[in-house]
């Protein structure tokens, strides 16, 4: 089967004007040629089939947005091509966004002043949604989410979270064989979060949507993606299973510890004692990612304990986010 | 997938828009407040035109009841820019915060979808005041009432409203090109108060001015030239249905254009 998105070679860039300070600079600026560009995404290629949820990562300013922009039919590419599902988004704007659902998060889509049903309503007629399906698709989402106290609350009353839950379910509303969520469970807490993974898992079961996510959580990929594509300053650094990429950290560990003092301060310390291992805490653990082939996790240990008072410790395999920092900083190999 | 035709359209626009009076309706004290805001805004024009006009028995060869007629007409003809295209004056926020791209992403014209989205009943009391004069001067300056006026009166009306229209849809499109682009949009809302005036009673560079350069002319002046004076019509009042039709279409092929080409802000 043909995939349902194909990008060959994209690339996108952007030409921004480079302003002058001051009054006189503003004036001059206003017949200015001084431009410069800045190349959002370089030459990416990437295929993606039809019930995939790829989890789309990169750190701020990689590019991400853009390709999405791309994807949908908004921006069109400086060079290369794009196709979803047979049309060229950009030249067919209209059409493709009859297949696709975007959730750009933080960003609402639906009707400020309108209680969701209603808003519900209008899609259904812009989307010329069937009267059955469109029954059934609002049982699914009873069934998978409480959606009925949100039915009669309009957008403008509810919460970032309640408002991103109904954005997504707005998205997934005509079935489109595409949806987009461009950072969807930021600045959410933690239970929202994981409803709404629970929703896109379910939704993409049961429908065979494609979805096509980023996000700066890996818990959402852990929950959701087995293929990620990781890019940054535009250029596509992996994209594979995440299995596959765990593989090349086969000899990494994850020591975690539980000390009495604040997590945080003593995390500083440890970075400073030990330069070359990557250290992360939060309120529960201490992480220290450790290279087995390089030092043995035992000597850390022992190390850390002669200067703290350790009450619990853990020992894991790499994780997702460890992964996805160490490729941040030092690229794939 | 379906042809999304003219029936389609004009469905989703009452719904949409029929949603957006509703739930402006909601907010009561808002609605009663803007609705008085807006009576007393036109009984202020009113006066200001009577106190200037009164003394005079005619300017330029315009009587004080034929000034009364172009008042109300471009009062009237000023209804749907005012009811229907108010979301003009939003374009420029949603563009500067990146907001705009929500509206990218419907199977349904851009254009359609974002002017769709609000109805400002405000424009009503314009639309109730302009017929109110109209009818007066109607009735005032002895004019026949057939139905061939009528005819002449409805056509010339919807041209000067597309003229209306297409002057705020090129203004506010601006802003796809200019961050300070509200200055624009304030003087094109500007410009039409002088479309209540016979341009006679300009100097002859604003006359060419408002005549082929910003065509607010055509707005109330040429086309009640056919009712008011049908033995001597210039030649322009019988072009200005085409100019308008032509106008609103430039505006909105350049609001397209500004909308497809705005790269949106990045995020
Ligand atoms: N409309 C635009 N004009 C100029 N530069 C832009 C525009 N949109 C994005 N960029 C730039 O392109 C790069 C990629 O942005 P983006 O795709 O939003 O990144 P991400 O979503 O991965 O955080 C950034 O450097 C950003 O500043
Ligand atoms: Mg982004």
């Amino acid at each position: 089967m043909a995939p349902i998105i194909e990008l060959k070679n994209v690339t996108k860039e952007f030409k921004v004007l480079n302003r002058r300070e001051g009054l006189k600079g503003s004036l001059r600026d206003l017949f200015s040629r001084d431009y410069k560009t800045v190349r959002a995404v370089d030459n990416i290629s990437m295929s993606i089939e039809q019930g995939e949820i790829i989890g789309y990562l990169g750190p701020n300013g990689a590019g991400k947005s853009t390709t999405i922009k791309m994807m949908t039919g908004v921006l069109e590419p400086t060079s290369g091509e794009i196709t979803v599902d047979g049309t060229v988004p950009y030249y067919n704007r209209a059409k493709n966004a009859q297949k696709i659902g975007v959730v750009f998060g933080q960003r609402s889509q639906l009707w400020w002043a309108l209680p969701l049903v209603e808003s519900f309503k209008l899609l259904k007629d812009i989307y010329m949604i069937e009267d059955k399906p469109y029954k059934d698709m609002l049982a699914l989402y009873q069934s998978l989410v409480d959606i009925e106290p949100l039915l009669h609350k309009t957008v403008r009353q509810m919460s970032l979270g309640q408002r991103t839950l109904s954005d997504i379910l707005a998205a997934f509303l005509h079935d489109p064989k595409i949806v987009f969520l461009d950072e969807p469970t930021i600045g959410l807490d933690v239970s929202m979060k994981s409803k709404i993974r629970t929703l896109i898992h379910a939704l993409n079961k049961e429908k065979n949507t494609t979805v096509i996510l980023t996000t700066h959580d890996m818990g959402d990929v852990d929950a959701l993606c087995r293929r990620i594509a990781i890019i940054d300053k535009g250029k596509m650094l992996y994209d594979n299973d995440i299995e596959h990429l765990k593989g090349f950290f086969g000899s990494y560990r994850t020591l975690k510890i539980r000390t009495d003092g604040d997590h945080k301060i003593q995390a500083e310390a440890i970075r400073a004692e030990l330069p070359d291992f990557s250290v992360s805490a939060d309120d529960e653990w201490i992480s220290v990612l450790v290279d087995e082939d390089r030092q043995k996790v035992i000597d850390v240990l022992g190390q850390l304990q002669k200067s703290y008072d350790i009450r619990d410790m853990q020992l894991n395999e790499i994780s997702t986010e460890e992964v996805i920092r160490k490729i941040y900083e030092e690229g794939v190999q | 997938m379906k042809r999304k035709g003219l029936g389609f359209y004009l469905r989703i626009y009452v719904k949409i828009l029929a949603q957006d009076i509703k739930s402006k309706m909601s907010y009561r004290a808002d609605f009663f407040i803007s609705t008085i805001g807006m009576i007393c805004t036109n009984i202020a024009g009113f006066i200001t035109f009577w106190i200037l006009f009164r003394n005079f028995p005619s300017i330029s060869g315009w009587n004080y009841y034929e000034m009364l007629f172009l008042y109300g007409f471009s009062l009237i003809s000023l209804t749907p820019v005012q009811c229907l295209f108010d979301n003009n004056w939003s374009l420029r926020s949603y563009v500067y915060s990146g907001d705009f791209i929500k509206y990218c992403f419907r199977p349904i014209n851009l254009f359609f979808y974002f002017q769709s989205e609000v109805f400002d009943i405000k424009g009503l009391g314009q639309l109730a005041f302009g017929i109110g004069t109209l009818v007066f001067a109607w009735v005032k300056i002895g004019l026949a009432f057939t139905p061939l006026m009528l005819l002449k009166l409805i056509v010339f009306l919807i041209t000067a409203s597309l003229i209306m229209i297409a002057l705020q849809n090129a203004a506010s499109a601006t802003c796809f090109w200019i961050q300070n682009s509200f200055y624009i949009l304030d003087l094109a809302y500007r410009f039409r108060d002088f479309a209540k005036y016979p341009v006679t009673i300009f100097s002859p560079v604003f006359k060419f001015i408002f005549t082929f350069i910003v065509p607010i002319a055509f707005i109330a002046y040429y086309p009640s030239l056919v009712i008011l004076r049908p033995d001597t019509v210039p030649v322009l009042s019988w072009l200005s249905p085409v100019i308008g039709v032509v106008f609103f279409w430039l505006s909105y092929k350049f609001w397209m254009y500004g909308a497809l080409k705005y790269n949106g802000t990045g995020s």
